[in-house]
């Protein structure tokens, strides 16, 4: 992998340049939470945030989208899919992309998600935890691809590895912002790698997580913590690795109508409802030891579909953490 | 299309405002009337059917022997009966207070004549059935139009199965409860508004009623409480809109 140096100075330079590839979306802070939003200059962005409200998996999977219209009675789809770039994305984020990938571009794959993925251009960036954090215990604190240029702070610049042949290209157009790494900039990476791997408050001890939800799944906090759960789905609709989705159709006049898709929630009760009226998850209890199981169970292939992004947390209004949950499971067996 | 369907509006006690959100979907009404005369409509008509409707929305609450007589003939003529906001699903601000109707009266008028045979205020729901019904105060004008097209065209509408809290974050908006702690009913009161309230930075009502099936008020209870508000504050909140369920 190539390491260059971006130093401060050129920064604005560089995003400037960015912003030619298509509309640039970063962190922005509104009230107490961030989301990602356009952003036409550095200023409008807050680079030290921990995480945005939604993932950017909003911008492959939409929280809402119109996917074609019924006109004439001919289906027209919706289109005008552009090239664009994410800037600022963490490593569990990215992660958690990669994990989307798994489930959208393998057989059958999402034409939505494919063409947008193919459109993104990612730009990383290094961050610090805070207490809601735990993507280090699960490996998902450090990307090694799923992006194409990640930037780590350094005291005067930052520290560029290029991910892909597009960063590459950027990276080659683009040649005089940038310098050879020094050892000294190593030394600082190193550093602050090493203050940030320090700075974790919480672990989920993943060695024999699915042995461990295969015996306890009757376990009594289970029952526990479905009572304090409102089943409000925030935890779905902030998820990095929720993939699941609704499609309703709807008029928009008396004769044509539109098929849209948007973010479902496995907490509704209609979630796990079948033809014929059975329901495989028909309770609250059913449906929240669901979700620990869809997260650590289910795909041992996929990482176990959780990142440790801490949004869970932060966003649940019955202040359900996820970690002590699956701790508690854990001890309910001792 | 050769005959279409003939549609009543029925009012019951209320504040206008359910029957008046319908002329509020604007040219959106001519889209309904590719499939729809009205035949009975106070404030768009004045025609008074008396005959037989294909869908009847009613508003209101049934708070007067007039509303019950007028409920009775609306279901009697009609083929479907839409429950069409919070105070026809759910009795709303009227159906939450709570004493008998003899004692109301007499705290406010001084005296138990009844010359209006007022009645208890109590939902539609209550006293006949109804093929759909649609809350909010006022309900989504949005959510009636497609009701009505879907049933122009033989479908049936599908009903929302999900609280406020899934537009909220599909909107993006900043969650008032854990963020501000305001007293917000989102997480147990069904969706559909779009999060009309919270895209103004208040808590949510409950003005839709709550959630249908499972839902938790034990644990919104519990939040609230934790958030430093008391109960019988918490309580008034939950029971504002929703004493009767449907």
């Amino acid at each position: 992998m190539r390491y260059v140096k971006l130093p401060s100075e050129n920064f604005g330079e560089f995003f400037n340049f960015l912003q030619r590839l298509g509309p640039t979306y970063g962190p922005v802070k509104e009230g107490k939470t961030h989301h990602f939003r356009e952003v036409k200059g550095v200023s409008e962005m807050d680079l030290n945030y921990t995480r945005t409200m939604l993932p950017p998996k909003k911008f492959f999977v939409r929280p809402r989208e119109r996917l074609f219209r019924l006109e004439n009675g001919w289906w027209k789809e919706e289109d005008g899919e552009r090239p664009f770039v994410l800037f600022g994305v963490h490593a569990c984020d990215i992660h958690g992309l990669k994990i989307l990938d798994k489930v959208y571009l393998s057989d059958p794959v999402d034409p939505y998600y494919s063409k947008r993925r193919q459109n993104a251009f990612i730009v990383g960036i290094s961050c610090m935890p805070d207490e809601y954090c735990f993507c280090k215990s699960l490996g998902t604190h450090f990307a090694m691809d799923g992006f194409d240029l990640f930037l780590h702070e350094l005291p005067d610049g930052w520290l560029v590895r290029i991910g892909s042949v597009r960063g590459h290209e950027v990276a080659w157009e683009n040649e005089k912002l940038f310098e050879e790494v020094t050892d000294e900039d190593l030394r600082h990476f190193k550093e602050f790698e090493e203050k940030r791997a320090n700075a974790f408050q919480k672990e989920i001890p993943q060695e024999g997580l699915a042995d461990m939800l295969d015996l306890a799944y009757n376990s009594p906090v289970w029952k526990d913590y479905a009572e304090k759960c409102l089943a409000c789905g925030n935890c779905n609709m902030v998820c990095p690795t929720c993939r699941c989705y609704e499609v309703c159709d709807s008029w928009v006049d008396a004769y044509s109508s539109v098929r849209e898709r948007r973010y479902d929630s496995c907490f509704m009760e209609s979630h796990g409802l079948v033809a014929g009226g059975h329901n495989f998850r028909p309770t609250r209890l059913d449906r929240f030891r669901h979700r620990y199981y869809c997260k650590s169970y289910f795909d041992p292939s996929s990482g176990f579909n959780c990142v440790g992004c801490g949004r869970w947390d932060e966003f649940c209004p019955a202040g359900i953490e996820h970690v002590k949950v699956l701790e508690e499971v854990r001890g309910s067996l001792r | 299309m050769t005959e279409k369907l003939k549609l009543g509006v029925f009012e019951l006690t209320d504040c206008g405002g359910c029957a008046l959100n319908l002329l509020f979907l604007y040219e959106k009404l001519f889209d309904l009337l590719e499939f729809y005369e009205i035949e009975e409509f106070h404030m768009a008509t004045s025609l008074s059917g008396g005959g037989h409707y294909d869908v009847a929305l009613v508003t209101g609450t049934v708070s007067t022997r007039r509303d019950l007589d007028l409920l009775k003939e609306a279901r009697n003529r009609s083929e479907y009966l839409i429950a069409l906001g919070t105070c026809a699903t759910h009795g709303s601000v009227q159906g939450s207070v709570e004493l008998p109707i003899k004692e109301k009266l007499k705290a406010v008028y001084g005296d138990e004549g009844n010359p209006m045979h007022a009645l208890d205020p109590k939902p539609v729901v209550e006293y006949v059935a109804v093929d759909f019904a649609l809350p909010g105060c006022p309900y989504d004008k949005r959510e009636a139009f497609q009701a009505l097209i879907d049933i122009a065209k033989g479908i049936e509408p599908v009903k929302k199965d999900y609280p406020v809290c899934i537009e909220c974050k599909l909107n993006e908006y900043e969650c008032v409860l854990v963020k501000k702690g305001l007293p917000c009913l989102g997480p147990i009161t069904l969706g559909g508004c779009n999060a009309a309230c919270i895209r103004s930075g208040l808590g949510c009502i409950g003005c839709r009623g709550p959630l249908p099936g499972e839902v938790n008020p034990a644990s919104e209870y519990e939040i609230l409480k934790s958030k430093g508000y008391d109960d019988e504050y918490i309580v008034r909140k939950f029971k504002t809109f929703a004493r009767w369920e449907p």
